[in-house]
């Protein structure tokens, strides 16, 4: 067992004894670990995989059905489409993990939507004005990094409750964005947007791999330095963490200043993939909570993670994508996949209660 | 069909009611030469059995894409073929999603209703690049085969003569601009600008309004009602325009609520409430361009049928007719759509 996943499973089992929590509906999944008994031993291993199992199934119905749904062109499809749902995701995940998973009072970036919106006019705008690349792109990330300082200094030294002035930032940058769209679409085309429409390596799509690349750097920065440990502590367990000298505002405020840069850097993306900034970047708040939320499925413990928050993503994605492949009307599509969601959630959590159960 | 009898009955006679119109317009006369295209819709279809086709439209939350996507759909099934629904909910990301997925799919033909060019089309052209036939409603493109589609040049510019000609040709209009991105809006504005050229007494209140979806039409409403509160004089404006009527119901029901029911609205599409309006003596909707968006769906479907079956010679646009329905015609008009 790594480092990270020993100290989650002693934050886990200490919150199970001194801090109850509102979002919290499942006891650890340590504590049927720690029970007696082959069952649930088997029960807290499916409890494990059991987000996992529920994609490769999804994943298997679909390749059976549609051979052409695991062909490498249409993996790269579907990473392409779930990159800025995906990065947003990533983004939010950070903001959880050190945030605490409180419903009301723990971390959440409500803003994240309206960065994309945001960060996506201030691209296509310079774009339009004329603007090189590397303007546009500096431009962009500034956007983002400064949305993030924002929602970090309310959260962090006004004290404002998360859920409250991520709102408040949400909509700053929602106004901001339609004084600069003047709520039209603003086409934009640029080298760099040609760029990463293209397929790159394995025939994936660059969009996607940008997904994959800012995976790659949130994981191994998480899982394999002292800065991932000491995030999931702040989340998890601030008092502890405090004792432990961890200056907890600092881990706070970075998760909501590296949450505003990939809101920067999913702008970017989304310019890429409708060759626009176009309005209605509001419609993906529910889908990137959704994300982060479902993504507590993929992970062994129900903590927010960030593999868990790229499967999520591309779950969602495969499921638009294999239903439409099954010439499944689009009417269809949402509910099917609310209720293959709540069918997730429910198996999951419904495990961890039973295997809880003395 | 249930709908193809009226809707047939209905082309006729605004065929009709077309060539009164189009002595009086010269851009009349190319419009209704076009007609021999959809005419040929008498003739046997060609059956699409075993064809797919993907329906993938902008959004239906309107009269003329929910009529427009309908009539593809039961066409479809109609001749036989297996319709793919993807309607994108106003929402680019998604239907430039279903349009990549299409890529994988690779249905018979992909019929793309509305949408902003500058979004769907590179979209479009990879479809064709991969050898799937694109054709379209309401959106003009290099990279379709053929859009079934109203005269916008012709209504857009009979519209605009109407709106002149009931404020005297003169005065201050208000104009809704939103949709710049979407070309059958941007024809249709620029044969208002083309018409105005002639007529330099008639000024465009600067800014121009922006039209939103969704809650187009409480937007609108909050829009006019707030502009008329900057214009308070009766006669500082005197007629408001949109490229399309949902603006223009809300805009209409603001007039109405602010009883300054002197100045008149005008849009396009023909939807059954804004129609109504235009009825209606006292309410102040001067005309609406009313199109026919089943027969539009209808005739797309049957492009492809005839396409997937051989047929080379299709015109780049099938343009069916569009009339513009005022204070006078308006109850015609409706009989003649079937809105009664």
């Amino acid at each position: 067992m790594s480092l990270e996943s020993s100290f989650e499973s002693s934050l886990a089992a200490s919150q199970a004894l001194h801090l109850p929590r509102a979002g919290r509906q499942a006891p650890p999944p340590e504590a049927a670990a720690s029970a007696p008994g082959l069952s649930r031993g088997a029960l807290a291993g499916l409890l494990r995989f059991a987000g996992l199992l529920a994609l490769l199934a999804v994943v298997a119905f679909f390749a059976v059905r549609v051979p052409s749904f695991l062909t490498p062109g249409n993996i790269g499809l579907i990473l392409s489409q779930s990159a800025v749902l995906g990065i947003l995701g990533l983004g939010l995940t950070l903001v959880l993990i050190t945030g605490g998973s409180d419903v009301i009072r723990g971390g959440i970036d409500l803003s994240l939507a309206g960065t994309l919106g945001l960060a996506a006019a201030v691209f296509a705008t310079l774009n339009q004005a004329g603007y090189g690349d590397a303007a546009c792109v500096a431009a962009t990330l500034a956007t983002g990094l400064a949305v993030g300082a924002l929602n970090a200094l309310s959260v962090t030294w006004l004290r404002i409750l998360p859920l409250l002035a991520t709102l408040a930032v949400m909509n700053i940058c929602a106004g901001l964005e339609l004084v600069l769209t003047e709520n039209t679409t603003v086409p934009a085309a640029a080298p760099l947007i040609d760029a990463l429409n293209l397929a790159g390596p394995f025939d994936l799509p660059v969009i996607g791999l940008v997904l994959v690349a800012a995976w790659l750097v949130l994981a191994v920065t998480l899982r394999f330095t002292p800065v991932g440990l000491r995030a999931y502590a702040v989340g998890g367990h601030p008092e502890a963490a405090r004792a432990a000298g961890i200056a907890l505002n600092r881990y706070v405020a970075g998760s909501y200043i590296v949450a505003g840069l990939l809101g920067g850097v999913a702008g970017i993306l989304s310019v890429a993939f409708l060759n626009a900034a176009t309005s209605g970047s509001a419609d993906m708040l529910l889908p990137v909570i959704a994300t982060a939320f479902l993504g507590r499925m993929f992970s062994r413990r129900l903590v927010p993670s960030v593999t868990g928050t790229l499967l999520a993503a591309v779950f969602l994605g495969a499921l638009a994508n294999g239903f439409q492949l099954l010439h499944v009307s689009s009417y269809w599509v949402n509910g099917i996949e609310g209720a293959l969601i709540l069918a997730v959630v429910g198996v999951t959590s419904g495990l961890a209660q039973r295997g809880a159960r003395p | 069909m249930e709908s193809s009898a009226p809707a047939r009955i209905a082309r006729r006679s605004l065929l009709k009611t077309g060539a009164a119109l189009a002595g009086a317009l010269t851009l009349g006369g190319p419009a209704l030469a076009q007609e021999a295209a959809p005419a040929a819709a008498d003739a046997p279809v060609p059956s699409l059995k075993g064809k797919t086709i993907a329906i993938s439209v902008a959004g239906t939350d309107h009269f003329f894409d929910l009529k427009a996507y309908q009539a593809q759909i039961e066409t479809v099934k109609e001749l036989g073929g297996t319709p793919i629904g993807l309607d994108g909910g106003r929402n680019d990301k998604a239907i430039v999603s279903q349009l990549q997925t299409l890529l994988t799919q690779k249905p018979d033909a992909v019929i793309q209703t509305l949408g902003t060019l500058t979004v769907v089309d590179p979209w479009l052209k990879k479809l064709r690049q991969a050898d799937i036939p694109v054709f379209s409603v309401d959106l003009p493109s290099t990279n379709v085969i053929n859009t079934a589609t109203s005269d916008n040049f012709s209504l857009g510019a009979q519209l605009a003569l109407q709106l002149v000609s009931d404020i005297g040709g003169k005065g201050n209009i208000v104009v809704f601009n939103g949709f710049a991105g979407v070309p059958v809006c941007e024809i249709r504005y620029n044969q208002l600008r083309h018409v105005l050229k002639y007529y330099p007494e008639v000024k465009i209140v600067q800014p121009e309004l922006r039209d939103v979806i969704p809650n187009t039409v409480q937007d609108a409403y909050a829009q006019i009602t707030a502009l008329l509160s900057k214009y308070p004089e009766k006669g500082s404006i005197s007629a408001i325009w949109s490229a399309w009527d949902i603006p223009q119901l809300g805009a209409t029901q603001a007039l109405i609520a602010a009883g300054r029911t002197e100045i008149l609205t005008y849009g396009v599409d023909g939807t059954p409430e804004v129609l109504a309006l235009v009825k209606d003596p006292k309410a102040p909707a001067g005309a609406v361009a009313a199109q026919q968006p089943s027969l539009i769906g209808r005739t797309a479907v049957l492009n492809v049928a005839r396409y997937l079956n051989g047929d080379t010679s299709l015109p780049s646009q099938t343009f069916l007719p569009a009339i513009v329905a005022n204070k006078k015609n308006a109850a015609d008009v409706q009989k003649q759509l079937g809105q009664v």
